[in-house]
């Protein structure tokens, strides 16, 4: 098991329970995607995973570690192997793609060379070659914030794969998106997932794009687990207990 | 493993605890308002609007005894008043009863309470229509208009080297104040440093040192380092850099304050520490905002720097000061309009700038 989550809960200060005893576990390779209503937990569940939030009580494991209270140094490790990308892109805007891309390296280089943005040639050659996975390798030079939406969370996928992830978090990466670009984005998920071999674990909104994309779904509902399974077995009473009585399936192409 | 003892109640009762705490802090909160309110009510009426209005007294009445028994009588007031839930406090602090009473005192209360204010303010300032119209003062100000609209330049050469001081001390006054300003802004945003206890009194204490730096003027600065240092140019550089330094940390932990979350929440996500965090993802967002108070804290240093000048800081302002002592107003207009001239330069130069720069 790559990574094991037993009894998770999660009581923010404001009182919210976001997250009701969660546990599940997630094998190396897998193509996790996690459903469920706006509010259902999920970006909780997702920052609990890498620690961005503590969680109140539960543990998470990943390669066998217990990682739900760490701290400092030991936590700073753990964050280094698990990449994430998020629905707003989260770049740096008035940096260049390529430094966007070099501060996915941060975690695993020396501070004062960070600083002084000394980076070998190495880590140059590894950022460009993440910037051709994802098919965006002549932008490097160019401001963040001159791409568009599509481009910008592919260049948050390239600055996750500067990790050299075991473990990649996607918190609804294409909700900001318009169909054709999500897919897209999407496939770079997807290829990242079956070339390199990186389990990705995804937020989605859309069920034509779990259909197509997932291995397994999670269904999440007031931070519960209420579903778990192939995606093919959603079927019609599952969608509308997971979105309540009066959704409709929405098809995106 | 359960760390919060609280997590084994059901949520729904655990939010309802925490609402029943606050709303009790609150009510505490409420009565001292209140108790607040009620004696600034009665002082204000009985002193500024009876005493000195209705009465017309020049020198108020004083004891000890009556604002101690006007206070007592407050506290008791204030204190039912909160207690029954129905006073302005408690509508304020959102734990009032909804009901007639409530909406009436409101009402009623709120509205004395301004109308008090600003009919005591207006006696406090000695508004007087008569004295603005009297023919004796519009002549005299005629003369002064007359004077300054007929500027005297024999003295150009003096007052361009003048001006020439003051926007030197302005500037030097802004640059030095750059490298504390800066190390200074990062400890005193609340969004780098509440995360731990001593960081956060750091904060705290930073905080209320600069508070207290920035609430005395550069006038009053000028003052203090004219004694200090002696009169001249570099007193009144040393005043404006002291308040350059407290108001423009502000300025800037606050811009520190308004970045964006996403972006430093992405950097800490890839494993980077702290300083790396810092340096990647909130220093980017922010040289620019940075920048552009900067050049303005120049524009309005160059305006301060004139009115240092008036008590001894050096510059166009100290020979304001002597010209107007003289009542030489030919030589004191050529000086404003100099200096008009100046600030509306500087005005649209530093907006020219900040505009490129965004």
């Amino acid at each position: 098991m790559l990574l094991e989550i037993q009894n998770l809960h999660k009581i923010y200060n404001n009182g919210t329970h976001a997250l009701k005893g969660i546990s599940f576990g997630v094998k190396e390779g897998e193509f996790l995607v996690v459903i469920g209503l706006s509010g259902s937990g999920k970006s909780t569940l997702l920052r609990c995973i890498n620690r961005l939030i503590e969680p109140t009580s539960g543990t998470v494991r990943f390669l066998g570690k217990d990682i739900t209270h760490i701290k400092g140094e030991e936590l700073r490790k753990i964050k280094a192997q698990i990449g994430m990308v998020f629905q707003q892109f989260n770049l740096i805007k008035r940096r260049s793609v390529l430094s966007n891309v070099l501060n996915g390296k941060l975690g695993s280089l020396s501070t004062f060379d960070t600083i002084l943005e000394k980076y070998s040639d190495e880590v140059y050659k590894e950022a460009y070659k993440c910037l051709e996975t994802v098919g965006i390798s002549e932008k490097a030079k160019v401001r963040a914030d001159s791409l568009s939406g599509g481009q910008q969370q592919r260049v948050a996928i390239a600055r996750s794969l500067m990790q050299s992830p075991k473990l990649l978090l996607a918190d609804e990466p294409v909700a900001s998106l318009d169909p054709a670009t999500s897919n897209s984005v999407m496939q770079y998920f997807e290829k990242v997932n079956k070339e390199f071999g990186t389990t990705v674990i995804c937020n989605l909104h859309f069920l034509s794009l779990v259909r197509r994309y997932a291995t397994r779904v999670i269904a999440l509902k007031a931070g519960e687990i209420i579903y778990q399974g192939a995606p093919s077995d959603i079927n019609e009473t599952w969608f509308r207990t997971i979105y309540g009585e009066e959704a409709e399936e929405v098809e995106i192409r | 493993m359960i760390l919060d003892p609280e997590l084994e109640l059901h949520p729904q009762k655990l939010i309802a605890n925490r609402k029943r705490k606050a709303d009790k802090f609150n009510l505490y909160k409420a009565i001292f308002l209140d108790i607040f309110f009620v004696f600034y009510f009665i002082l204000v009426v009985q002193r500024a609007i009876y005493y000195k209005f209705i009465l017309n007294l020049s020198d108020l009445p004083f004891s000890w005894n009556e604002i101690l028994s006007i206070f007592i009588g407050s506290v008791i007031i204030g204190t039912f008043w909160a207690l029954s839930k129905t006073s302005l406090s408690c509508k304020l602090l959102g734990i009032a009863k909804d009901n007639k009473t409530t909406k009436w005192t409101v009402e009623i209360f709120g509205w004395s309470l301004f109308n008090i204010t600003f009919i005591a303010g207006w006696i406090v300032t000695k508004i007087s229509i008569v004295g603005l119209f009297s023919s004796e003062g519009i002549a005299g100000a005629e003369r002064l208009f007359g004077a300054m609209f007929t500027p005297q330049f024999r003295i150009f050469d003096d007052a361009l080297f003048a001006m020439i001081e003051t926007i030197y001390i302005a500037l030097i006054a802004t640059l030095i104040s750059i490298p504390p300003t800066l190390v200074l802004s990062f400890f005193t945003a609340r969004n780098l440093m509440k995360d731990n206890k001593i960081s956060f009194a750091v904060y705290y204490v930073l905080r209320i040192i600069l508070n207290f730096i920035r609430s005395i003027e550069p006038l009053i600065w000028a003052i203090i380092f004219s004694v200090w240092v002696g009169i001249g140019p570099f007193a009144g550089m040393i005043a404006l850099l002291v308040h350059t330094i407290a108001s423009n940390a502000k300025l800037y932990s606050e811009a520190i304050e308004g970045i964006e979350q996403g972006p430093v929440e992405a950097i800490s996500a890839t494993g980077a520490n702290k300083i790396q965090v810092v340096w990647h993802g909130v220093v980017p967002q922010i040289v620019l905002p940075f920048l552009s108070f900067t050049i303005y804290r120049w524009d309005i240093n160059v305006r301060m720097a004139t009115i240092i000048g008036l008590v001894g800081g050096g510059g166009i302002g100290t020979m304001l000061m002597q010209y107007q002592g003289l009542a030489r107003w030919h030589e004191v207009g050529l000086i404003i309009i100099m200096i008009a001239f100046v600030v509306w330069i500087m005005d649209y130069v530093s907006a020219k700038i900040r505009e490129a720069i965004y």
